[in-house]
C-alpha cells in the first residue's frame, strides 16, 4: 500500500461550486507527484482535503496507515503534525521574525503555554536554525518577514514545514507567486530536501515544465476529474493538450 | 441643497421638488421642536434679564490661584482613565474572540453572545454603569474604573471583531496545517496581525476615557467630577471655572499626544 | 557550516535572555505602578476581593426585574419626548453653527488662514475637550433648569464632533475643482459653494445624521444635571433608591439608542 492513499474524495462548496467529483491519487514513500491543472480544476481543493483545511464531503484519505477523514478533532491535529505544507502565498506571519516563523512549526507539539510566550525548547531552536542554514536564510533570521523577497519568504515556508519532521510534504503551487528564475530555485530545493529527509511530496503546479521536470509522476486534473495518472516520463503532449486546449 | 440643484441643471423637476418637498418637512418638524423647547418649556420669566445672565456668566472666570488644588484631582482622574482602559483591554479580546464570526467557537451561541455585550456596552451612557457600579459597591475611584471599563470594552471589541474578521485567511490556515489547537492559532495567525490595529484602538479610547473619567465623580465615581459638583454646590463658581479649564487642557492635550502616536503606528 | 548554526544559537539565546530580561523589568515596573495607583486613589482591596457578589446580589435582587410601568407614566413619556426634541434641536443648530466653522477650519480652503483658521481650530478644539455634563451645569447654572440649558449644552457637543468630521472631509477634497473655480475669477464663497460644497455634502449628512444619533446620547443623561429630558427621573429614582424604576428609565435608553444607532446607520446607507 502506497504511502498516501486519496480515494474517490468530493467535494462540492457552500457557494454550490463542484471542486472535486471523486478523485482518487496515491503517493509512495520518495516519490514526487505533480498535480498539474488550471487554476479551478481542483488542485488546491484536493491538497487541502488531504489534510482537511477543507473538509471533503466523501471519499477517504489514508496517510501510512492511519484514516485521516475518520479523525477526531485533536487526533487530526496529531495527524497534521505528520504533514508539512507549504503555500502559494507563502502564509508567514508578517509581524514575527523569520526564526519565530520556522518555530511555528513545532506548534503541534509545543505546549500551549509555551506557544503562546514564544519559549520554544532549545533543541527546537537548535533545529530551527539547522534548516534555516539549510534552506539559505541563516542571515536573515532576526528580520520581521515581511522584510524578505518573495523567494526568501518561500525558503521560510518551506523551513516551516520541515521543522514538522512531516511524513509527507503537501505543497500548493509554491512557485506561482515567483519569478521564474526564482522558481526554479525553489522547486530545486524542494526536490533536494524531500531526498535529503527521504519523504514523498505531493505538488500542484499549472505549469508544465515544471511538472516534467521535477515530478516522478504527473496527475491531470480538469474540472474536479482526474483525466490522466502517468509516469512522467510517459506522458505524452497529447494528455498536456488535453489539459490546456480542451477547458470546458 | 440649493447648490446640488445648481451643480446639475439636467436635474429632474421632480426630483428637485421631491428635495424641496422633504426640506420644507424638515424645517417645519425643527422649528416645532424648537417653539416646543425654546418657547414652552423654558421658563423665561425665572431666567431673568440678559445683564444678570451675563453676570452669573462671569462669576465662572477661572479662579487661577485654585490650580494647585485641582492637580491631584486632576492625576486621579487620568488614573482612573487609566485602569479604565487596561481592564477593558483584558475583558475585549475575549470578547472579540466570541464576536467574530469567522472563529467564533460556537456560532449560534457565542456570536450573538459576543454581540449582545457589545451593544450593551455601546449603548449606555458611563454615567448609567457608574450609578450602577457606585449603588453596589459605594462611593469612588473603584466603580468610576470599572464603569470606564465598562464602557469601552465594546469598541474595543467590536473593532477588535471586525479585524479580526477582516485578517488574512493565509497565516491562520498555515498554523492551523501545523496541527496547532485554537488557542495557539489565534495567538499565531490571528494576533499579530491585529496588533497594531489594537494598539491604535487601545490608544484612541485611552484618550476618549480621560474625558469620559472627568464627569465620573458627579455621581460618586470619583477624580475631579467629585470636586468639580462640591464647588457648583457651594456656588464657588470662579473654582468650577478653573476645574473646567483643567480638564479641558488635559483632553486636549491627550487627544493630541493620542493622536500623534497612532500617526507614527500606521 | 555547523559553527555558522551554533553562532546564530548562541547569539538567540542571549538575546533571549536580554530580552526576557526586560520583559521581567517591564512586569515588575507594572506591578509597582499598580500598587501605586491603588494607593492614590485609595482603593479599599478588601472590597475588590468581595466585588462580584456584591455586584451580583445588587443586579439580581435590587435592579431586576425593572418595573416598566414606571416609564409609561405621562410625566415621564413626555420627559423622553423631550429628551428627543432637545437632541434634535441641539444638533440641528450645532451643525447650523458647525458648517462655516468646519469650512474656517480646513487648511486647504480657509478664506482666512491668519485669523480665521486658528480661532475655528481654537473653538473645535475647546468644545471637544470641555465634557459635556460639565457644561451643562454651567449652563444651568446661568440659564436655570429646564432644556434649554441643555439644548445649548448639545450645541457645544456637536461642534466639537460634527466640526472636526466635517473639516476633515473637507481637506480630503479634490484641490483640481477648487482651482477650475478660483480660475473663473471666483471669490472664496463661490469657491465654497461651487468646488466644496458639492464635494463634501454626501459626506456631511452622513456626518449630520451621526452627530444626531451622538447628541441622543448624550442628551439621555442631561436631566441629570437639571439640563432638561429623562435623566431627571433616572437621578430621582436613584436618591430615593427605588432602583427597579430607575432600571426602567435605563432599559427605555438602551432602547432609544440602539433604535436611533439602527436608524441612523440605516439612513446613512440609504444616502449613499
Amino acid at each position: 500500500m502506497a504511502l498516501l492513499e486519496i480515494s474517490q474524495i468530493k467535494k462540492t462548496y457552500g457557494t454550490g461550486e463542484v471542486a472535486l467529483k471523486g478523485v482518487d491519487v496515491s503517493v509512495e514513500a520518495q516519490e514526487v507527484v505533480a498535480l498539474l491543472g488550471l487554476s479551478g480544476s481542483g488542485k488546491s481543493t484536493l491538497l487541502r482535503c488531504v489534510n482537511r483545511l477543507v473538509e471533503p464531503d466523501s471519499g477517504q484519505v489514508v496517510l501510512d496507515g492511519v484514516d485521516i477523514t475518520s479523525l477526531g478533532k485533536s487526533s487530526l491535529r496529531n495527524a497534521r503534525r505528520t504533514m508539512g505544507m507549504i503555500f502559494q502565498e507563502f502564509n508567514l506571519i508578517d509581524r514575527l521574525t523569520v526564526l519565530e516563523n520556522v518555530l511555528a512549526g513545532t506548534l503541534g507539539v509545543t505546549g500551549t503555554l509555551r506557544g503562546i510566550f514564544r519559549a520554544f525548547h532549545g533543541d527546537d531552536i537548535q533545529r530551527a536554525l539547522e534548516l534555516c542554514e539549510r534552506v539559505g536564510i541563516i542571515d536573515h533570521i532576526r528580520k520581521r518577514a515581511d522584510q524578505l523577497s518573495g523567494g526568501q519568504r518561500q525558503r521560510v515556508g518551506i523551513a516551516r514545514a520541515l521543522m514538522q519532521r512531516p511524513k509527507i510534504l503537501l505543497v500548493d503551487e509554491p512557485t506561482s507567486s515567483l519569478d521564474p528564475k526564482i522558481g526554479r530555485e525553489v522547486m530545486d530545493l524542494l526536490k533536494e530536501i524531500t531526498k535529503e529527509a527521504h519523504i514523498p511530496m505531493l505538488v500542484s503546479v499549472h505549469d508544465i515544465f515544471l511538472a516534467k521536470n521535477y515530478s516522478d509522476r504527473i496527475v491531470g486534473l480538469q474540472g474536479g476529474e482526474k483525466i490522466f495518472d502517468q509516469t512522467t516520463a510517459s506522458v505524452e503532449a497529447d494528455s498536456f493538450d488535453q489539459i490546456y486546449h480542451e477547458a470546458s | 441643497m440649493i447648490d446640488a440643484a445648481i451643480a446639475n441643471p439636467l436635474r429632474d423637476p421632480k426630483d428637485t421638488f421631491r428635495r424641496y418637498t422633504i426640506f420644507g418637512v424638515c424645517a417645519v418638524f425643527v422649528l416645532a421642536v424648537a417653539k416646543d423647547i425654546i418657547i414652552d418649556e423654558t421658563d423665561w420669566e425665572r431666567m431673568g434679564t440678559l445683564a444678570e445672565m451675563v453676570k452669573t456668566a462671569l462669576f465662572f472666570l477661572p479662579e487661577w490661584s485654585f490650580f494647585p488644588q485641582t492637580v491631584l484631582p486632576l492625576l486621579e482622574t487620568l488614573l482612573i482613565a487609566l485602569w479604565g482602559t487596561i481592564l477593558a483591554v483584558g475583558v475585549s479580546v475575549p470578547i472579540a474572540y466570541l464576536a467574530a464570526r469567522n472563529i467564533t467557537p460556537m456560532p449560534w451561541i457565542t456570536y450573538p453572545l459576543g454581540r449582545g455585550l457589545i451593544v450593551l456596552s455601546r449603548s449606555t451612557h458611563e454615567i448609567i454603569f457608574a450609578l450602577i457600579y457606585v449603588s453596589a459597591l459605594g462611593l469612588g475611584p473603584l466603580p468610576g474604573i470599572l464603569a470606564l471599563a465598562t464602557r469601552s470594552l465594546g469598541f474595543l471589541a467590536k473593532t477588535t471583531a471586525e479585524a479580526i474578521e477582516n485578517a488574512d485567511p493565509g497565516p491562520i490556515e498555515a498554523i492551523e496545517a501545523t496541527g496547532a489547537n485554537r488557542l495557539m492559532v489565534f495567538c499565531f495567525g490571528v494576533i499579530p496581525q491585529i496588533f497594531p490595529i489594537f494598539v491604535g484602538n487601545v490608544i484612541f479610547q485611552m484618550d476618549i476615557n480621560i474625558r469620559r473619567a472627568s464627569i465620573l465623580g458627579l455621581v460618586g465615581g470619583g477624580g475631579i467630577g467629585l470636586m468639580f459638583a462640591e464647588v457648583m454646590q457651594n456656588l464657588y463658581y470662579g473654582r468650577a471655572g478653573m476645574i473646567v479649564v483643567g480638564i479641558t487642557a488635559m483632553v486636549v492635550v491627550g487627544e493630541f499626544i493620542s493622536n500623534r502616536v497612532r500617526e507614527r503606528l500606521i | 557550516m555547523k559553527e555558522n548554526v551554533s553562532l546564530a544559537f548562541d547569539r538567540h539565546r542571549s538575546e533571549e535572555m536580554r530580552s526576557g530580561l526586560w520583559k521581567f523589568v517591564g512586569l515588575l515596573l507594572f506591578i509597582a505602578f499598580a500598587f501605586w495607583s491603588i494607593d492614590v486613589l485609595k482603593i479599599p482591596i478588601e472590597r475588590v476581593l468581595g466585588m462580584f457578589g456584591r455586584l451580583g446580589t445588587m443586579i439580581s435582587e435590587r435592579l431586576l426585574p425593572p418595573e416598566m410601568a414606571f416609564a409609561a407614566q405621562p410625566r415621564v413619556v413626555d420627559s423622553i419626548v423631550e429628551t428627543i426634541e432637545m437632541s434634535i434641536l441641539g444638533a440641528v443648530i450645532g451643525t447650523i453653527i458647525t458648517m462655516p466653522l468646519a469650512w474656517f477650519a480646513a487648511w486647504n480652503v480657509t478664506p482666512s488662514r491668519a485669523i480665521l483658521f486658528p480661532l475655528s481650530r481654537a473653538i473645535i478644539v475647546v468644545t471637544r475637550g470641555m465634557p459635556t455634563l460639565m457644561w451643562a451645569m454651567v449652563l444651568v447654572a446661568i440659564f436655570g433648569f429646564g432644556p434649554f440649558a441643555g439644548m445649548l449644552a448639545l450645541v457645544k457637543a456637536s461642534i466639537g464632533f460634527a466640526g472636526k468630521l466635517m473639516a476633515e472631509q473637507i481637506e480630503a477634497i479634490d484641490m483640481k475643482r477648487v482651482e477650475a473655480i478660483r480660475a473663473t475669477g471666483a471669490n472664496e464663497l463661490d469657491v465654497l459653494f461651487y468646488a466644496v460644497i458639492p464635494q463634501v455634502w454626501a459626506n456631511w449628512v452622513g456626518i449630520i445624521i451621526y452627530n444626531w444619533d451622538a447628541q441622543l446620547r448624550n442628551s439621555t443623561i442631561l436631566g441629570f444635571v437639571g439640563a432638561g429630558g429623562m435623566g431627571l427621573y433616572l437621578r430621582e429614582q436613584i436618591s430615593i433608591i427605588e432602583y427597579q424604576t430607575a432600571m426602567a428609565i435605563i432599559v427605555v435608553i438602551i432602547v432609544m439608542v440602539v433604535l436611533s444607532e439602527t436608524a441612523s446607520h440605516f439612513l446613512r446607507h440609504r444616502l449613499y
